[in-house]
């Protein structure tokens, strides 16, 4: 065969696996593309209305002249239900990820591990079943509340920022460490202030995915906060969650409440958008400020 | 282990046989000078104008030969940097050129004051030339080959044997201040013996110094740790010598 | 050993799992002075100084057995951070806190063993930074970011941190080979003068720097010590064969 021949072969098969990768990323994206674009047709109108942030979501309605309003408490609800969350989730994970790294000539370091790493692979309504089973049952005064959708929100953070922390700490260099200990700084001291520190970057990472995660997840709030249309009064008290108004919403027969279902979905859908932007650029900012280590 | 023992050290690959060649060019350096002192003694003694140019014509050969080890010699410590051993060797060429250097000037002094006509004078007098010359030139062959197949008993001999040379270098003396003092002598051929008895003297010294260097390069040891402090004191004041016409200066004590 | 050793080993063994690294060494090093450890790759030199500051047990299963003296005390029988602060350690390869400045990795040792004044910190870190001669460099910009610095005043300032804690003694294990021939040869000369002050240990697989730096040398061979004397000694007349052979490249 002549060179040209084999060389012309050779560019054509280089060409056809080019056009077919970018076919395939235009079938992944679209998907993506498509949810947007829906949510954008069907919600857009919804989220510019005037009280569409701060109102109490309507009740059933059949009239035409039914109010669509607000999402007001579920907003509230997911931030106090993300805060409890990560109130628990973010220093257990961290010293439980430290402790597995660090300390590893245990064991019981290795068992962290995998541990956490199961766990993430954990369907989030086993999570919530789990949470029922164990506190909604046995604590009645708050079977559902803002602790219990909390400690079943936290219950799929925790693992997420295990495994981050864990890796980001690998990474750091271990001639760090040594450099500490070779200071006669105590292990705890060099670990938490030194080694942690240099992880940061790696952690914050971590723990935005567990927020966003958890952010999205409806599951295991269905049989531990419940959900509910008015404002908090209390955490002791059943509480509402965007997902949850989702869920619930989008299933009911009354038009004005789909349609605050596709506000919420698109609202939710920004948010996340946005948190993940701003997150990643202030990350940004604290790896270059540590000189782009 | 490994087909060539010397492929994964720092060493290059010539390294020993650089040292070997440094060691080898001293040698025939050494061989060159003793060639000049035994042509020159025999110049002077036969009294051979012909000879002798002929052995000064071999000066300019000697320089050449000190020099280009002197060169090499350097060369070889600021590429190869050694140590031990091997830097001893270095620096103990160095030193021994120098030494063999003199004992072919020695020579070729020999040579230049060659004057017409064979050494007369007493028999007694041209025996023990001739014997300085036999020793002296067994010890530069024998320092010479104690540097060239590492003999440090060969070098160290060198000390003992430099005793008997100095012992008929004192006889050398007695006969020509003999000869001197009586009327009857060829006196400047006499006292030309005079210079080469001492020039044999100090050929010995030199293949001693020879000897001394190899034994430190080859085992490190500076001459104090094997040899004894000697006390030198003036000829005159040492023992009285077996024959009866001394000096007129009895010794003291 | 004289009795002017100011720390010294006594039949020091250590593994690493069931393997010694090191066996039975017995070894002294002179106070205010330098101290070359040299051998081929593997001969325990790196185990031994890290058994010296108590680094070497911070690696999984390791072990120790024998003694090493420090002023007259066993460091094995004492609090091993302690230790570490009177033992400092300088690295093959410069590792400044990437996180910190200049200025806090120099103070790192004071700002977490201690909390003393602002002043004292900062009269501290210009002094430990003369005594590695890269103050004149960083005066400007002392808070600038470690990484900014080029390898040769990385290390510098890994030294200036190590120096910072007021060691007594100072390990240096192979400090200047990821370094080039001029950074390596301002290392040299710092090295000369810190030991007015300190007591300098330092690891070397170059023969001509344990040369150029060194009062005394050791040699060690597959865990054990071969020989040790003054540097001029061991490279103009070892006392070993083999000490010789290394040194003049038949092996290693």
């Amino acid at each position: 065969m002549k060179p040209f021949d084999r060389h012309a072969r050779r560019k054509l098969l280089s060409h056809t696996i080019a056009v077919l990768s970018g076919l395939t990323v235009i079938a992944v994206l679209y998907p993506l593309v498509s949810i947007i674009y829906e949510a954008f047709a069907l919600g857009g109108g919804v989220l510019f209305q005037t009280r569409f942030f701060t109102a109490v979501p309507p009740n059933a309605c059949s009239a035409i002249s039914c109010q669509t309003v607000g999402i007001g408490p579920d907003i509230v609800g997911t931030l106090i239900l993300i805060g409890i969350a990560s109130g628990i989730s973010v220093p257990v994970g961290v010293l439980a990820a430290i402790f597995a790294s660090e300390y590893r000539a245990k064991g019981l370091g290795r068992a962290i591990s995998f541990t956490a790493d199961v766990l993430t692979g954990v369907p989030s309504i086993i999570m919530g079943a789990f949470i029922y089973g164990y506190f909604v049952i046995y604590y009645p005064t708050i079977a559902y509340s803002a602790y219990t959708g909390g400690l079943a929100l936290s219950a799929i953070m925790t693992p997420i920022v295990v495994r981050t922390t864990e890796e980001g700490l690998r990474v750091v260099p271990n001639s760090v460490r040594e450099a500490a200990l070779a200071l006669g700084i105590t292990k705890w001291k060099a670990t938490l202030r030194i080694v942690l520190v240099a992880a940061l970057p790696a952690v914050a990472t971590g723990v935005l995915l567990a927020v966003m995660r958890a952010a999205g997840e409806a599951a295991p709030l269905l049989f531990t906060a419940l959900g509910s249309n008015l404002y908090p009064t209390g955490l002791g008290h059943p509480i509402g969650a965007l997902p949850l108004l989702i869920y619930f919403f989008a299933l009911s027969p009354y038009s004005n409440q789909v349609k605050v279902a596709w506000g919420a979905t698109l609202f939710l859908l920004l948010l996340i958008l946005i948190v993940n932007i701003v997150s990643r650029l202030m990350i940004h900012r604290m790896k270059v400020r540590m000189g782009g280590a | 282990m490994n087909a060539d023992p010397l492929a994964d050290t720092g060493r290059p690959r010539g390294y020993d046989l650089e040292i070997r060649q440094l060691k080898a060019r001293a040698v025939a350096m050494g061989e060159w000078a003793l060639g000049m002192v035994h042509d020159g003694w025999r110049a002077f003694k036969a009294g051979d104008f012909t000879a002798a140019q002929a052995v000064l014509d071999r000066g300019a050969e000697l320089d050449r030969l000190d020099e280009d080890i002197e060169h090499a010699t350097i060369a070889f410590l600021v590429l190869r940097q050694p140590t031990a051993g091997d830097l001893r060797t270095a620096a103990g060429v160095l030193k021994i050129t120098t030494h063999l250097d003199r004992v072919g000037r020695l020579g070729f002094d020999m040579a230049r004051i060659t004057a017409a006509g064979p050494l007369k004078g007493p028999a007694d007098l041209q025996d023990v030339l001739e014997r300085m010359d036999n020793a002296v030139e067994s010890m530069v062959r024998q320092c010479l080959e104690a540097l060239g197949h590492d003999r440090a008993d060969l070098a160290r001999e060198l000390f003992r044997r430099d005793d008997e040379v100095d012992q008929l270098h004192r006889d050398a003396n007695r006969i020509i201040l003999r000869e001197l003092r009586s009327k009857t002598s060829d006196t400047p051929r006499v006292a030309e013996a005079l210079l080469v008895a001492r020039h044999f003297e100090r050929i010995a010294d030199n293949a001693c110094k020879v000897g001394e260097k190899t034994v430190y390069a080859l085992t490190g040891q500076r001459r104090s740790e094997y040899l004894p402090r000697h006390r030198y004191m003036p000829y005159a004041l040492e023992a009285p010598l077996s024959t009866p016409e001394t000096t007129e200066h009895p010794p003291p004590g | 050993m004289l009795s002017g050793d100011k720390i010294r080993t006594e039949h020091l063994t250590a593994y690493y799992g069931p393997k010694p690294a090191i066996t039975d060494v017995t070894l002294g090093f002179a106070e205010h002075a330098v101290s070359a450890i040299i051998g081929p790759s593997g001969c325990g030199k790196s185990t031994l100084i890290r058994c010296l500051n108590r680094m070497h047990e911070t690696v999984a299963r390791t072990r120790v057995e024998g003694q090493v003296v420090l002023d007259g005390e066993d460091i094995y029988q004492l609090d091993p951070v302690r230790v570490r602060r009177r033992v400092g350690m300088v690295f093959q390869k410069p590792n400044p806190f990437v996180t910190m400045s200049i200025y806090n990795n120099v103070s790192a040792a004071l700002r977490f063993n201690g909390r003393p004044s602002r002043e004292e910190t900062d009269r501290q870190v210009v002094r430990s930074l003369q005594q590695a001669a890269l103050w004149d460099e960083v005066k400007d910009r002392i808070d600038a970011p470690a990484v900014s610095l080029s390898g040769g005043q990385q290390q510098r300032l890994c030294i200036a941190r190590a120096l910072a804690a007021e060691p007594e003694v100072l390990l240096m294990d192979e400090p200047c080979s990821a370094l080039d021939p001029i950074a390596t040869a301002k290392i040299e000369e710092l090295i000369k003068k810190l030991k007015e002050e300190y007591t300098v240990i330092i690891v070397t697989h170059n023969m001509q720097q344990a040369a150029r730096v060194a009062d005394n040398t050791a040699f060690m061979y597959i865990g054990k010590l071969i020989e040790f004397g003054p540097t001029e000694e061991l490279f103009e007349r070892p006392k070993e064969s083999l000490t010789e052979a290394y040194i003049t490249g038949r092996f290693g």
